[in-house]
């Protein structure tokens, strides 16, 4: 099954995970969720280290491989 | 046998004079004319010349030295017509003049910065200037958007973690969530991967701010504070950047317990009290180091509660303090973080557990 042309699931799965981050950042910023540090490290870790998977997964993007 | 035709003995080559040039010239063609002589891109020497006006007005000197000594090296040559270029160069050079009369300025931390930019004018510059194919100026591209990504992504670091800290982090949190939605929005248009890197600079600082709790609001530098009673005891002391000192040792405290609360964003706390006071702490700390009568306590996201048995009717002294990155210490002298012997110097002398114990118990 070739991909969809125009779509790019890095950026798409890259996105997901940028947004679930902010979203929890902020929510801690606005007192709703209380994040100690031994959470947020890691979060933090999980979502640059899962956007890198994405990229990597997908490879280069379209036009440049 | 036949006969080699004497040489001509050749004229030798006329020394080669600094000259102004005519044909290559901004504002008085020295620049050219130095490049020229030196074989060196005039460009380069046009921004030297501006690096060094910054530099306690040298460049200014040395320009105008040139302009009244170097001789130009077609005196027949029309007289230069003044463009846009020329007059940004000239009001850029006056605004140079300016800082030659406070040139302290500038011989300090920013000089590298000063040097990177020129460099980056550079490359930008001949990026420009260069027909769009050439290898140069591919090259300086390349090298001009790196350096110009880098310091945005430092500047955009730097400025992340501090709207932070002031108390923008919904902002940034709010910036982060935009950058996602660009990016799920963007995969179904071929992408938009550059948007994970300023997704990434703003997240990864606002992450590290929200970790630690930290909150720099306030008041920046080093106060003392010094109660000699009760009445002149506030309920609490607030900074946001710096050094606090309090000197609790001539407050005569009622029977039982008074609370004093403490915050900084980054920085240290140091409480000085008497011998025979009973101390109980409630620190938290982001990042640092808690001193506080239960010994040294380091390390990150640290809750610190030093809550011994206390004997009723004893005057004691609950310290709550709150502390983004920074130490917390109480005992019976200021500490000197310059002092000969380092951090650990004799000027401080920390609350010991034992007399801290005795003065709880009443038995001090």
């Amino acid at each position: 099954m070739t991909p969809r042309a125009g779509f790019d699931p890095a950026s798409l799965a890259s996105g997901v995970i940028v947004i679930v981050l902010g979203g929890l950042l902020l929510l801690d910023q606005a007192d709703v969720l209380e994040l100690p540090a031994k959470y947020m490290w890691p979060a933090v870790l999980a979502a640059v280290g899962g956007i890198l998977l994405a990229c990597g997964l997908a490879g280069p993007p379209r036009g440049r491989a | 046998m036949t006969e080699t035709q004497p040489t001509m003995p050749q004229p030798e080559p006329p020394p080669r004079r600094l000259t102004r040039s005519t044909t290559d010239r901004m504002i008085a063609g020295v620049a050219g004319g130095i490049g020229k002589h030196l074989g060196v891109d005039p460009l380069a020497i046009r921004i030297a010349f501006v690096i060094l006006t910054f530099a306690g007005g040298l460049g200014l000197l040395a320009y105008l030295i040139c302009l009244v000594f170097v001789p130009v090296d077609d005196p027949e040559a029309p007289p230069l017509k003044w463009g846009f270029a020329r007059t940004v160069g000239a009001g850029l050079l006056a605004v140079a003049a300016l800082a030659i009369l406070v040139p302290d300025w500038f011989w300090g931390p920013w000089l590298p910065l000063l040097l990177l930019a020129g460099a980056v004018a550079y490359l930008l510059l001949r990026m420009v200037r260069d027909d769009a194919g050439s290898h140069a100026g591919r090259v300086a591209a390349r090298i001009a958007i790196g350096i110009v990504l880098a310091a945005l992504a430092v500047g955009g670091f730097v400025a992340a973690a501090a709207g932070s800290a002031l108390g923008g982090g919904i902002v940034v949190a709010g910036l982060v969530i935009a950058c996602g939605v660009g990016l799920v929005g963007g995969a179904f248009r071929g992408g938009a991967r550059w948007l994970i890197l300023p997704a990434l600079v703003l997240a990864l600082p606002l992450g590290a701010v929200a970790a630690t709790d930290l909150d720099v609001r306030g008041t920046w530098g080093d106060r003392r504070f010094h109660p000699r009673s009760t009445a002149e005891l506030a309920a609490g002391y607030e900074m946001g950047v710096g050094s606090m000192k309090v000197d609790m040792r001539d407050v005569e405290l009622p029977p039982g317990r008074t609370d004093l609360r403490l915050e900084i964003g980054i920085g240290e706390i140091q409480v000085l009290v008497p011998d025979d006071l009973c101390v109980t702490t409630d620190a938290e700390v982001g990042v640092g180091v808690v001193n506080a009568g239960e010994g040294e306590q380091g390390g990150i996201d640290l809750d610190v509660q030093d809550d011994p048995r206390v004997a009723p009717g004893v005057r004691r002294l609950h310290l709550i303090a709150d502390i983004g990155m920074g130490a917390v210490m109480v005992g019976d002298g200021f500490f000197d973080w310059d002092g000969p012997r380092g951090w650990r110097g004799d000027d401080f002398d920390a609350l010991r557990t034992g007399t801290n114990r005795a003065a709880c118990l009443g038995t001090a």
